[in-house]
């Protein structure tokens, strides 16, 4: 039954996060009579589900949503604001029951017991007077915990048998919605001489306890109602099928064979009634539990076995370069097409490993969605949020870690860069204001960008608000885009006072942190009175990296493919004599890099020596090698600790022959280069 | 004697616990993740129970159940469906499009085998 209850565990998490989906459609289209049916549907099997594997809070909570939305399904009530804020609240809340462990755990009790009250509260309103008031009765709190007593008269017709209804099934299942006593009665069987051996002569006394109401009993005989006399009636609030005294009345009524007198025994039952002590409070915890985030897929695997897998895969491109050497070296017949074949499947294999972790970034736009939702009725901004090109890949690790900073970013653009209400009327703006999430493909990067049609950020301000804090000299000339870029220095804010919304303490300078630490690269521009637009580069993926091999002396490095331009050939003369560091190259001047000189390795350069002009962002740069070797996929490992703060390798890998190359973080490098001008040429 | 039964749930779990449960009672279990799709299993072969959940996308365990007995070869094959106690109308509606039964959500093991012992002799 665990495992089946951890499968659930993941189809409820994915439920949720449906639901949270088609809430926020829903938003915009109340009418929509299709998303209603698909959110009660998911409610559903939900509840379903939820009490299939004992989480009964969250099945008692979700009956009661579940009833909502059954209203609203069948017109009986309208969706509004409130039912949706409760409903989106409460989606929240299902993510923290879904983690529980058992009932004993109370997670939010708070939170839960107000968002139930609210939930019956709408009910309540809605079904005052309802014919169907009655169905709702078990879900009031008071009788969600009594038992009442009924007595039930099931007198079968003699021909039961022939509509291949059992009776005996039939109270087994009136016996299993609570505590009973059964009582055959026998008085009706006829003489053996002219007994009719396929007929039902026997009928039922039967006492129940349930907490089930008086329907659930009815329905039990649905099948039956035809072929059999049946009376129920409700003798007692209270369950007294423990009550001595009761038993003792009604087992003499039986063995005396007469008829229950029903009236008689209601009268003596209101004597027995008392008091039920109460539900034990047990104490509030308000511990938040972190729900932990799933991903759409149809086959689930564990994403420790997924990181094993592609650590092996890793290693077997790894061990697969060398065979491919080795192959090359020893020239051995056949061995070469044997490693060729190799070659090709761990090609393959890698490519098809790596895209299982490859999921679209519309997993994680619904809280997005929320985010702005939530946000603009905090700050009474109206805010439509819009996404392009939800169907772009990225690794699910990628996504987990940009999270954060996206929504760092979308709060900042709702909080300082769209104006109020007010303002965006006296600039003549349209009343709702627009966040654009797009993200698309440029090579073997992801982009993703945040546009908002908001006021923009005035460099003025930004240069002035620098200089108080002392993150500029005064005498400075800086371009604009360089003032913009401030903003991702540690120490800034421009928040004129720390609001709820986005002063949390962290400003810009983690956004850009966070980002780097998934090898992404964030930009900004912006507008005045236009929007602004923040753009976010990303890798693919983080473990592999296509890449030109190259040599300088003895010591070999990778060049990510993805920033290189084009590789031009120099001799070695015409670099020692360029001016100012510039090279000429297609009637372009590039400025150039020694590596040589920059990694401090000693010998002489051949004589003729290789250029590969790389790119990031609008700069381009030339990296003077001795030779270029190939085309390489790296197997990126990170360097240790006592690496972590330079500037120029982003990792290592290692080659077919066993030895270590570096993998060059070339945005690093030009980046640096552009800043401060390295005198490391000629 | 193994039955051949076809379940249909749009739940993972729930088909999963079911045909488990089925399975470990030596039947063969046909699974089938909505109405739609469950289609598919009557092609005229032998069912001797079709045990279906009612709210399903693209095609309901109602009109599932309608569609079986429109078909002469499955117009007496016993049809239970999955049901929460609090869907009295949906029963209703089950019986007449030509359901025999009901199952109960939530289960334990022991009650679902019970249920289909009474229709599946």
């Amino acid at each position: 039954m665990e495992k089946f209850r951890e499968k659930f565990v993941e189809e409820a998490n994915d439920l949720i996060n449906e639901l949270e989906k088609v809430l926020l459609e829903l938003e915009s289209q109340p009418n929509n009579a299709e998303l209603i049916q698909q959110i009660f549907r998911v409610m559903h099997s939900l509840k379903g589900g939820s009490a299939m594997f004992g989480f009964n809070k969250m099945d008692k909570f979700t009956h009661h949503l579940e009833n909502i939305y059954d209203l609203i399904r069948t017109n009986k009530l309208a969706i509004n604001n409130d039912i949706l804020n409760i409903t989106l609240a409460s989606v929240d809340h299902l993510r923290s029951l879904i983690q529980e462990k058992d009932d004993s755990e109370n997670t939010n009790r708070v939170q839960h017991d107000l968002l139930l009250s609210k939930i019956l509260e709408i009910i309540n309103e809605n079904v005052m007077g309802e014919e169907n008031a009655k169905t709702m009765q078990p879900m009031t709190p008071r009788n969600k915990k009594e038992h009442a007593t009924y007595y039930i008269s099931f007198k079968p017709h003699p021909n039961i048998f022939n509509f291949g209804t059992n009776p005996l099934y039939l109270i087994d299942e009136l016996v299993d919605l609570g505590q009973a006593m059964v009582f055959p009665r026998f008085d009706k069987l006829p003489g053996i001489d002219i007994l009719e051996p396929a007929n039902c002569y026997l009928y039922w006394d039967i006492f129940l306890a349930t907490n089930q109401g008086i329907n659930a009993i009815s329905e039990v005989f649905i099948f039956a109602d035809e072929q059999c006399d049946l009376t129920v009636k409700k003798i007692s609030e209270l369950n007294l099928i423990e009550e001595n005294s009761f038993i003792g009345i009604i087992e003499k009524a039986v063995q005396n064979k007469q008829e229950i007198n029903i009236d008689e025994l209601v009268s003596l039952t209101n004597d027995l009634e008392k008091i039920y002590e109460k539900e034990k409070e047990t104490q509030l915890q308000a511990k938040i539990t972190t729900t932990a985030d799933t991903n759409i897929s149809s086959i689930r695997v564990s994403s420790e076995k997924l990181d094993n897998l592609i650590n092996w895969v890793s290693e077997l491109v790894t061990i697969q370069a060398r065979l491919s050497l080795f192959a090359q070296e020893t020239e051995t017949n056949g061995l070469l097409a044997i490693s060729e074949e190799v070659e090709k499947i761990s090609r393959r294999l890698r490519d098809d490993v790596f895209s299982i972790r490859l999921i679209p970034i519309e997993n994680m736009l619904t809280r997005f969605h929320r985010l702005v939702r939530e946000l603009s009725q905090n700050l009474d901004k109206d805010v439509v949020f819009k996404t392009e090109g939800t169907d772009t890949e990225l690794d699910k690790n990628i996504i987990e870690m940009l999270s954060d900073p996206l929504m760092h970013i979308v709060r900042n653009s709702m909080d300082h860069g769209i104006e109020s209400k007010a303002d965006r009327k006296k600039m003549g703006k349209p009343a709702k204001a627009t966040i654009l999430l797009k993200a698309f493909y440029s090579g073997t990067n992801v982009i993703i960008q945040i546009s908002d049609d908001g006021k923009g950020i005035d460099p003025e301000q930004i240069k002035k608000h620098a200089l108080s804090k002392g993150l500029i000299a005064a005498d400075v000339e800086i371009s604009k885009k360089e003032t913009l870029e401030l903003v991702f220095l540690p120490g800034f804010s421009t928040a004129k006072q720390v609001t709820k919304v986005s002063g949390r303490g962290v400003g810009m300078d983690v956004v850009k942190r966070k980002i780097a630490e998934i090898r992404g690269e964030v930009d900004l521009d912006s507008e005045i009175n236009k929007g602004t637009t923040i753009t976010i580069r990303l890798p693919l993926t983080l473990s592999i990296i296509d890449g030109l091999l190259v040599q300088i002396g003895e010591t070999k490095f990778v060049i990510p493919l993805s920033s290189v331009d084009k590789v031009y050939e120099f001799k070695h003369e015409a670099l020692l004599n360029a001016v100012n560091h510039l090279i000429r190259t297609d009637n372009n001047e590039v400025a150039y890099l020694n590596l040589r000189k920059l990694f401090e390795i000693d010998g002489t350069p051949p004589e003729t020596e290789h250029v590969i002009v790389v790119q990031y962002s609008d700069v381009r740069i030339g990296l003077s090698v001795d030779n270029i070797i190939g085309q390489y996929q790296a197997v990126l490992k990170p360097l240790g600790k006592m690496y972590k703060n330079q500037q120029s390798i982003s990792g290592a890998t290692i080659l077919g022959d066993g030895t270590v190359a570096l993998v060059l973080d070339t945005n690093k490098l030009i980046t640096q280069f552009a800043n401060s001008e390295i005198k490391v040429g000629g | 004697m193994g039955k051949r039964i076809l379940i249909v749930d749009d739940s993972e779990s729930i088909r999963e616990v079911v045909s488990f449960t089925l399975e470990n009672a030596g039947h063969d279990v046909l699974k089938g993740v909505d109405g739609q799709d469950a289609l598919k299993f009557l092609d005229g072969s032998n069912l001797d129970l079709i045990i279906t959940d009612l709210h399903m996308p693209n095609m309901d365990g109602i009109e599932f159940i309608k569609n079986v007995r429109s078909k002469p070869d499955y117009q007496f094959v016993p049809i239970l469906f999955l049901t929460t106690e609090s869907q009295t109308a949906k029963k209703m509606e089950a019986k007449e499009a030509g359901a025999t039964g009901w199952i109960i959500k939530p289960f334990v093991p022991e009650k679902l085998l019970a249920a289909i012992q009474k229709v599946v002799r």
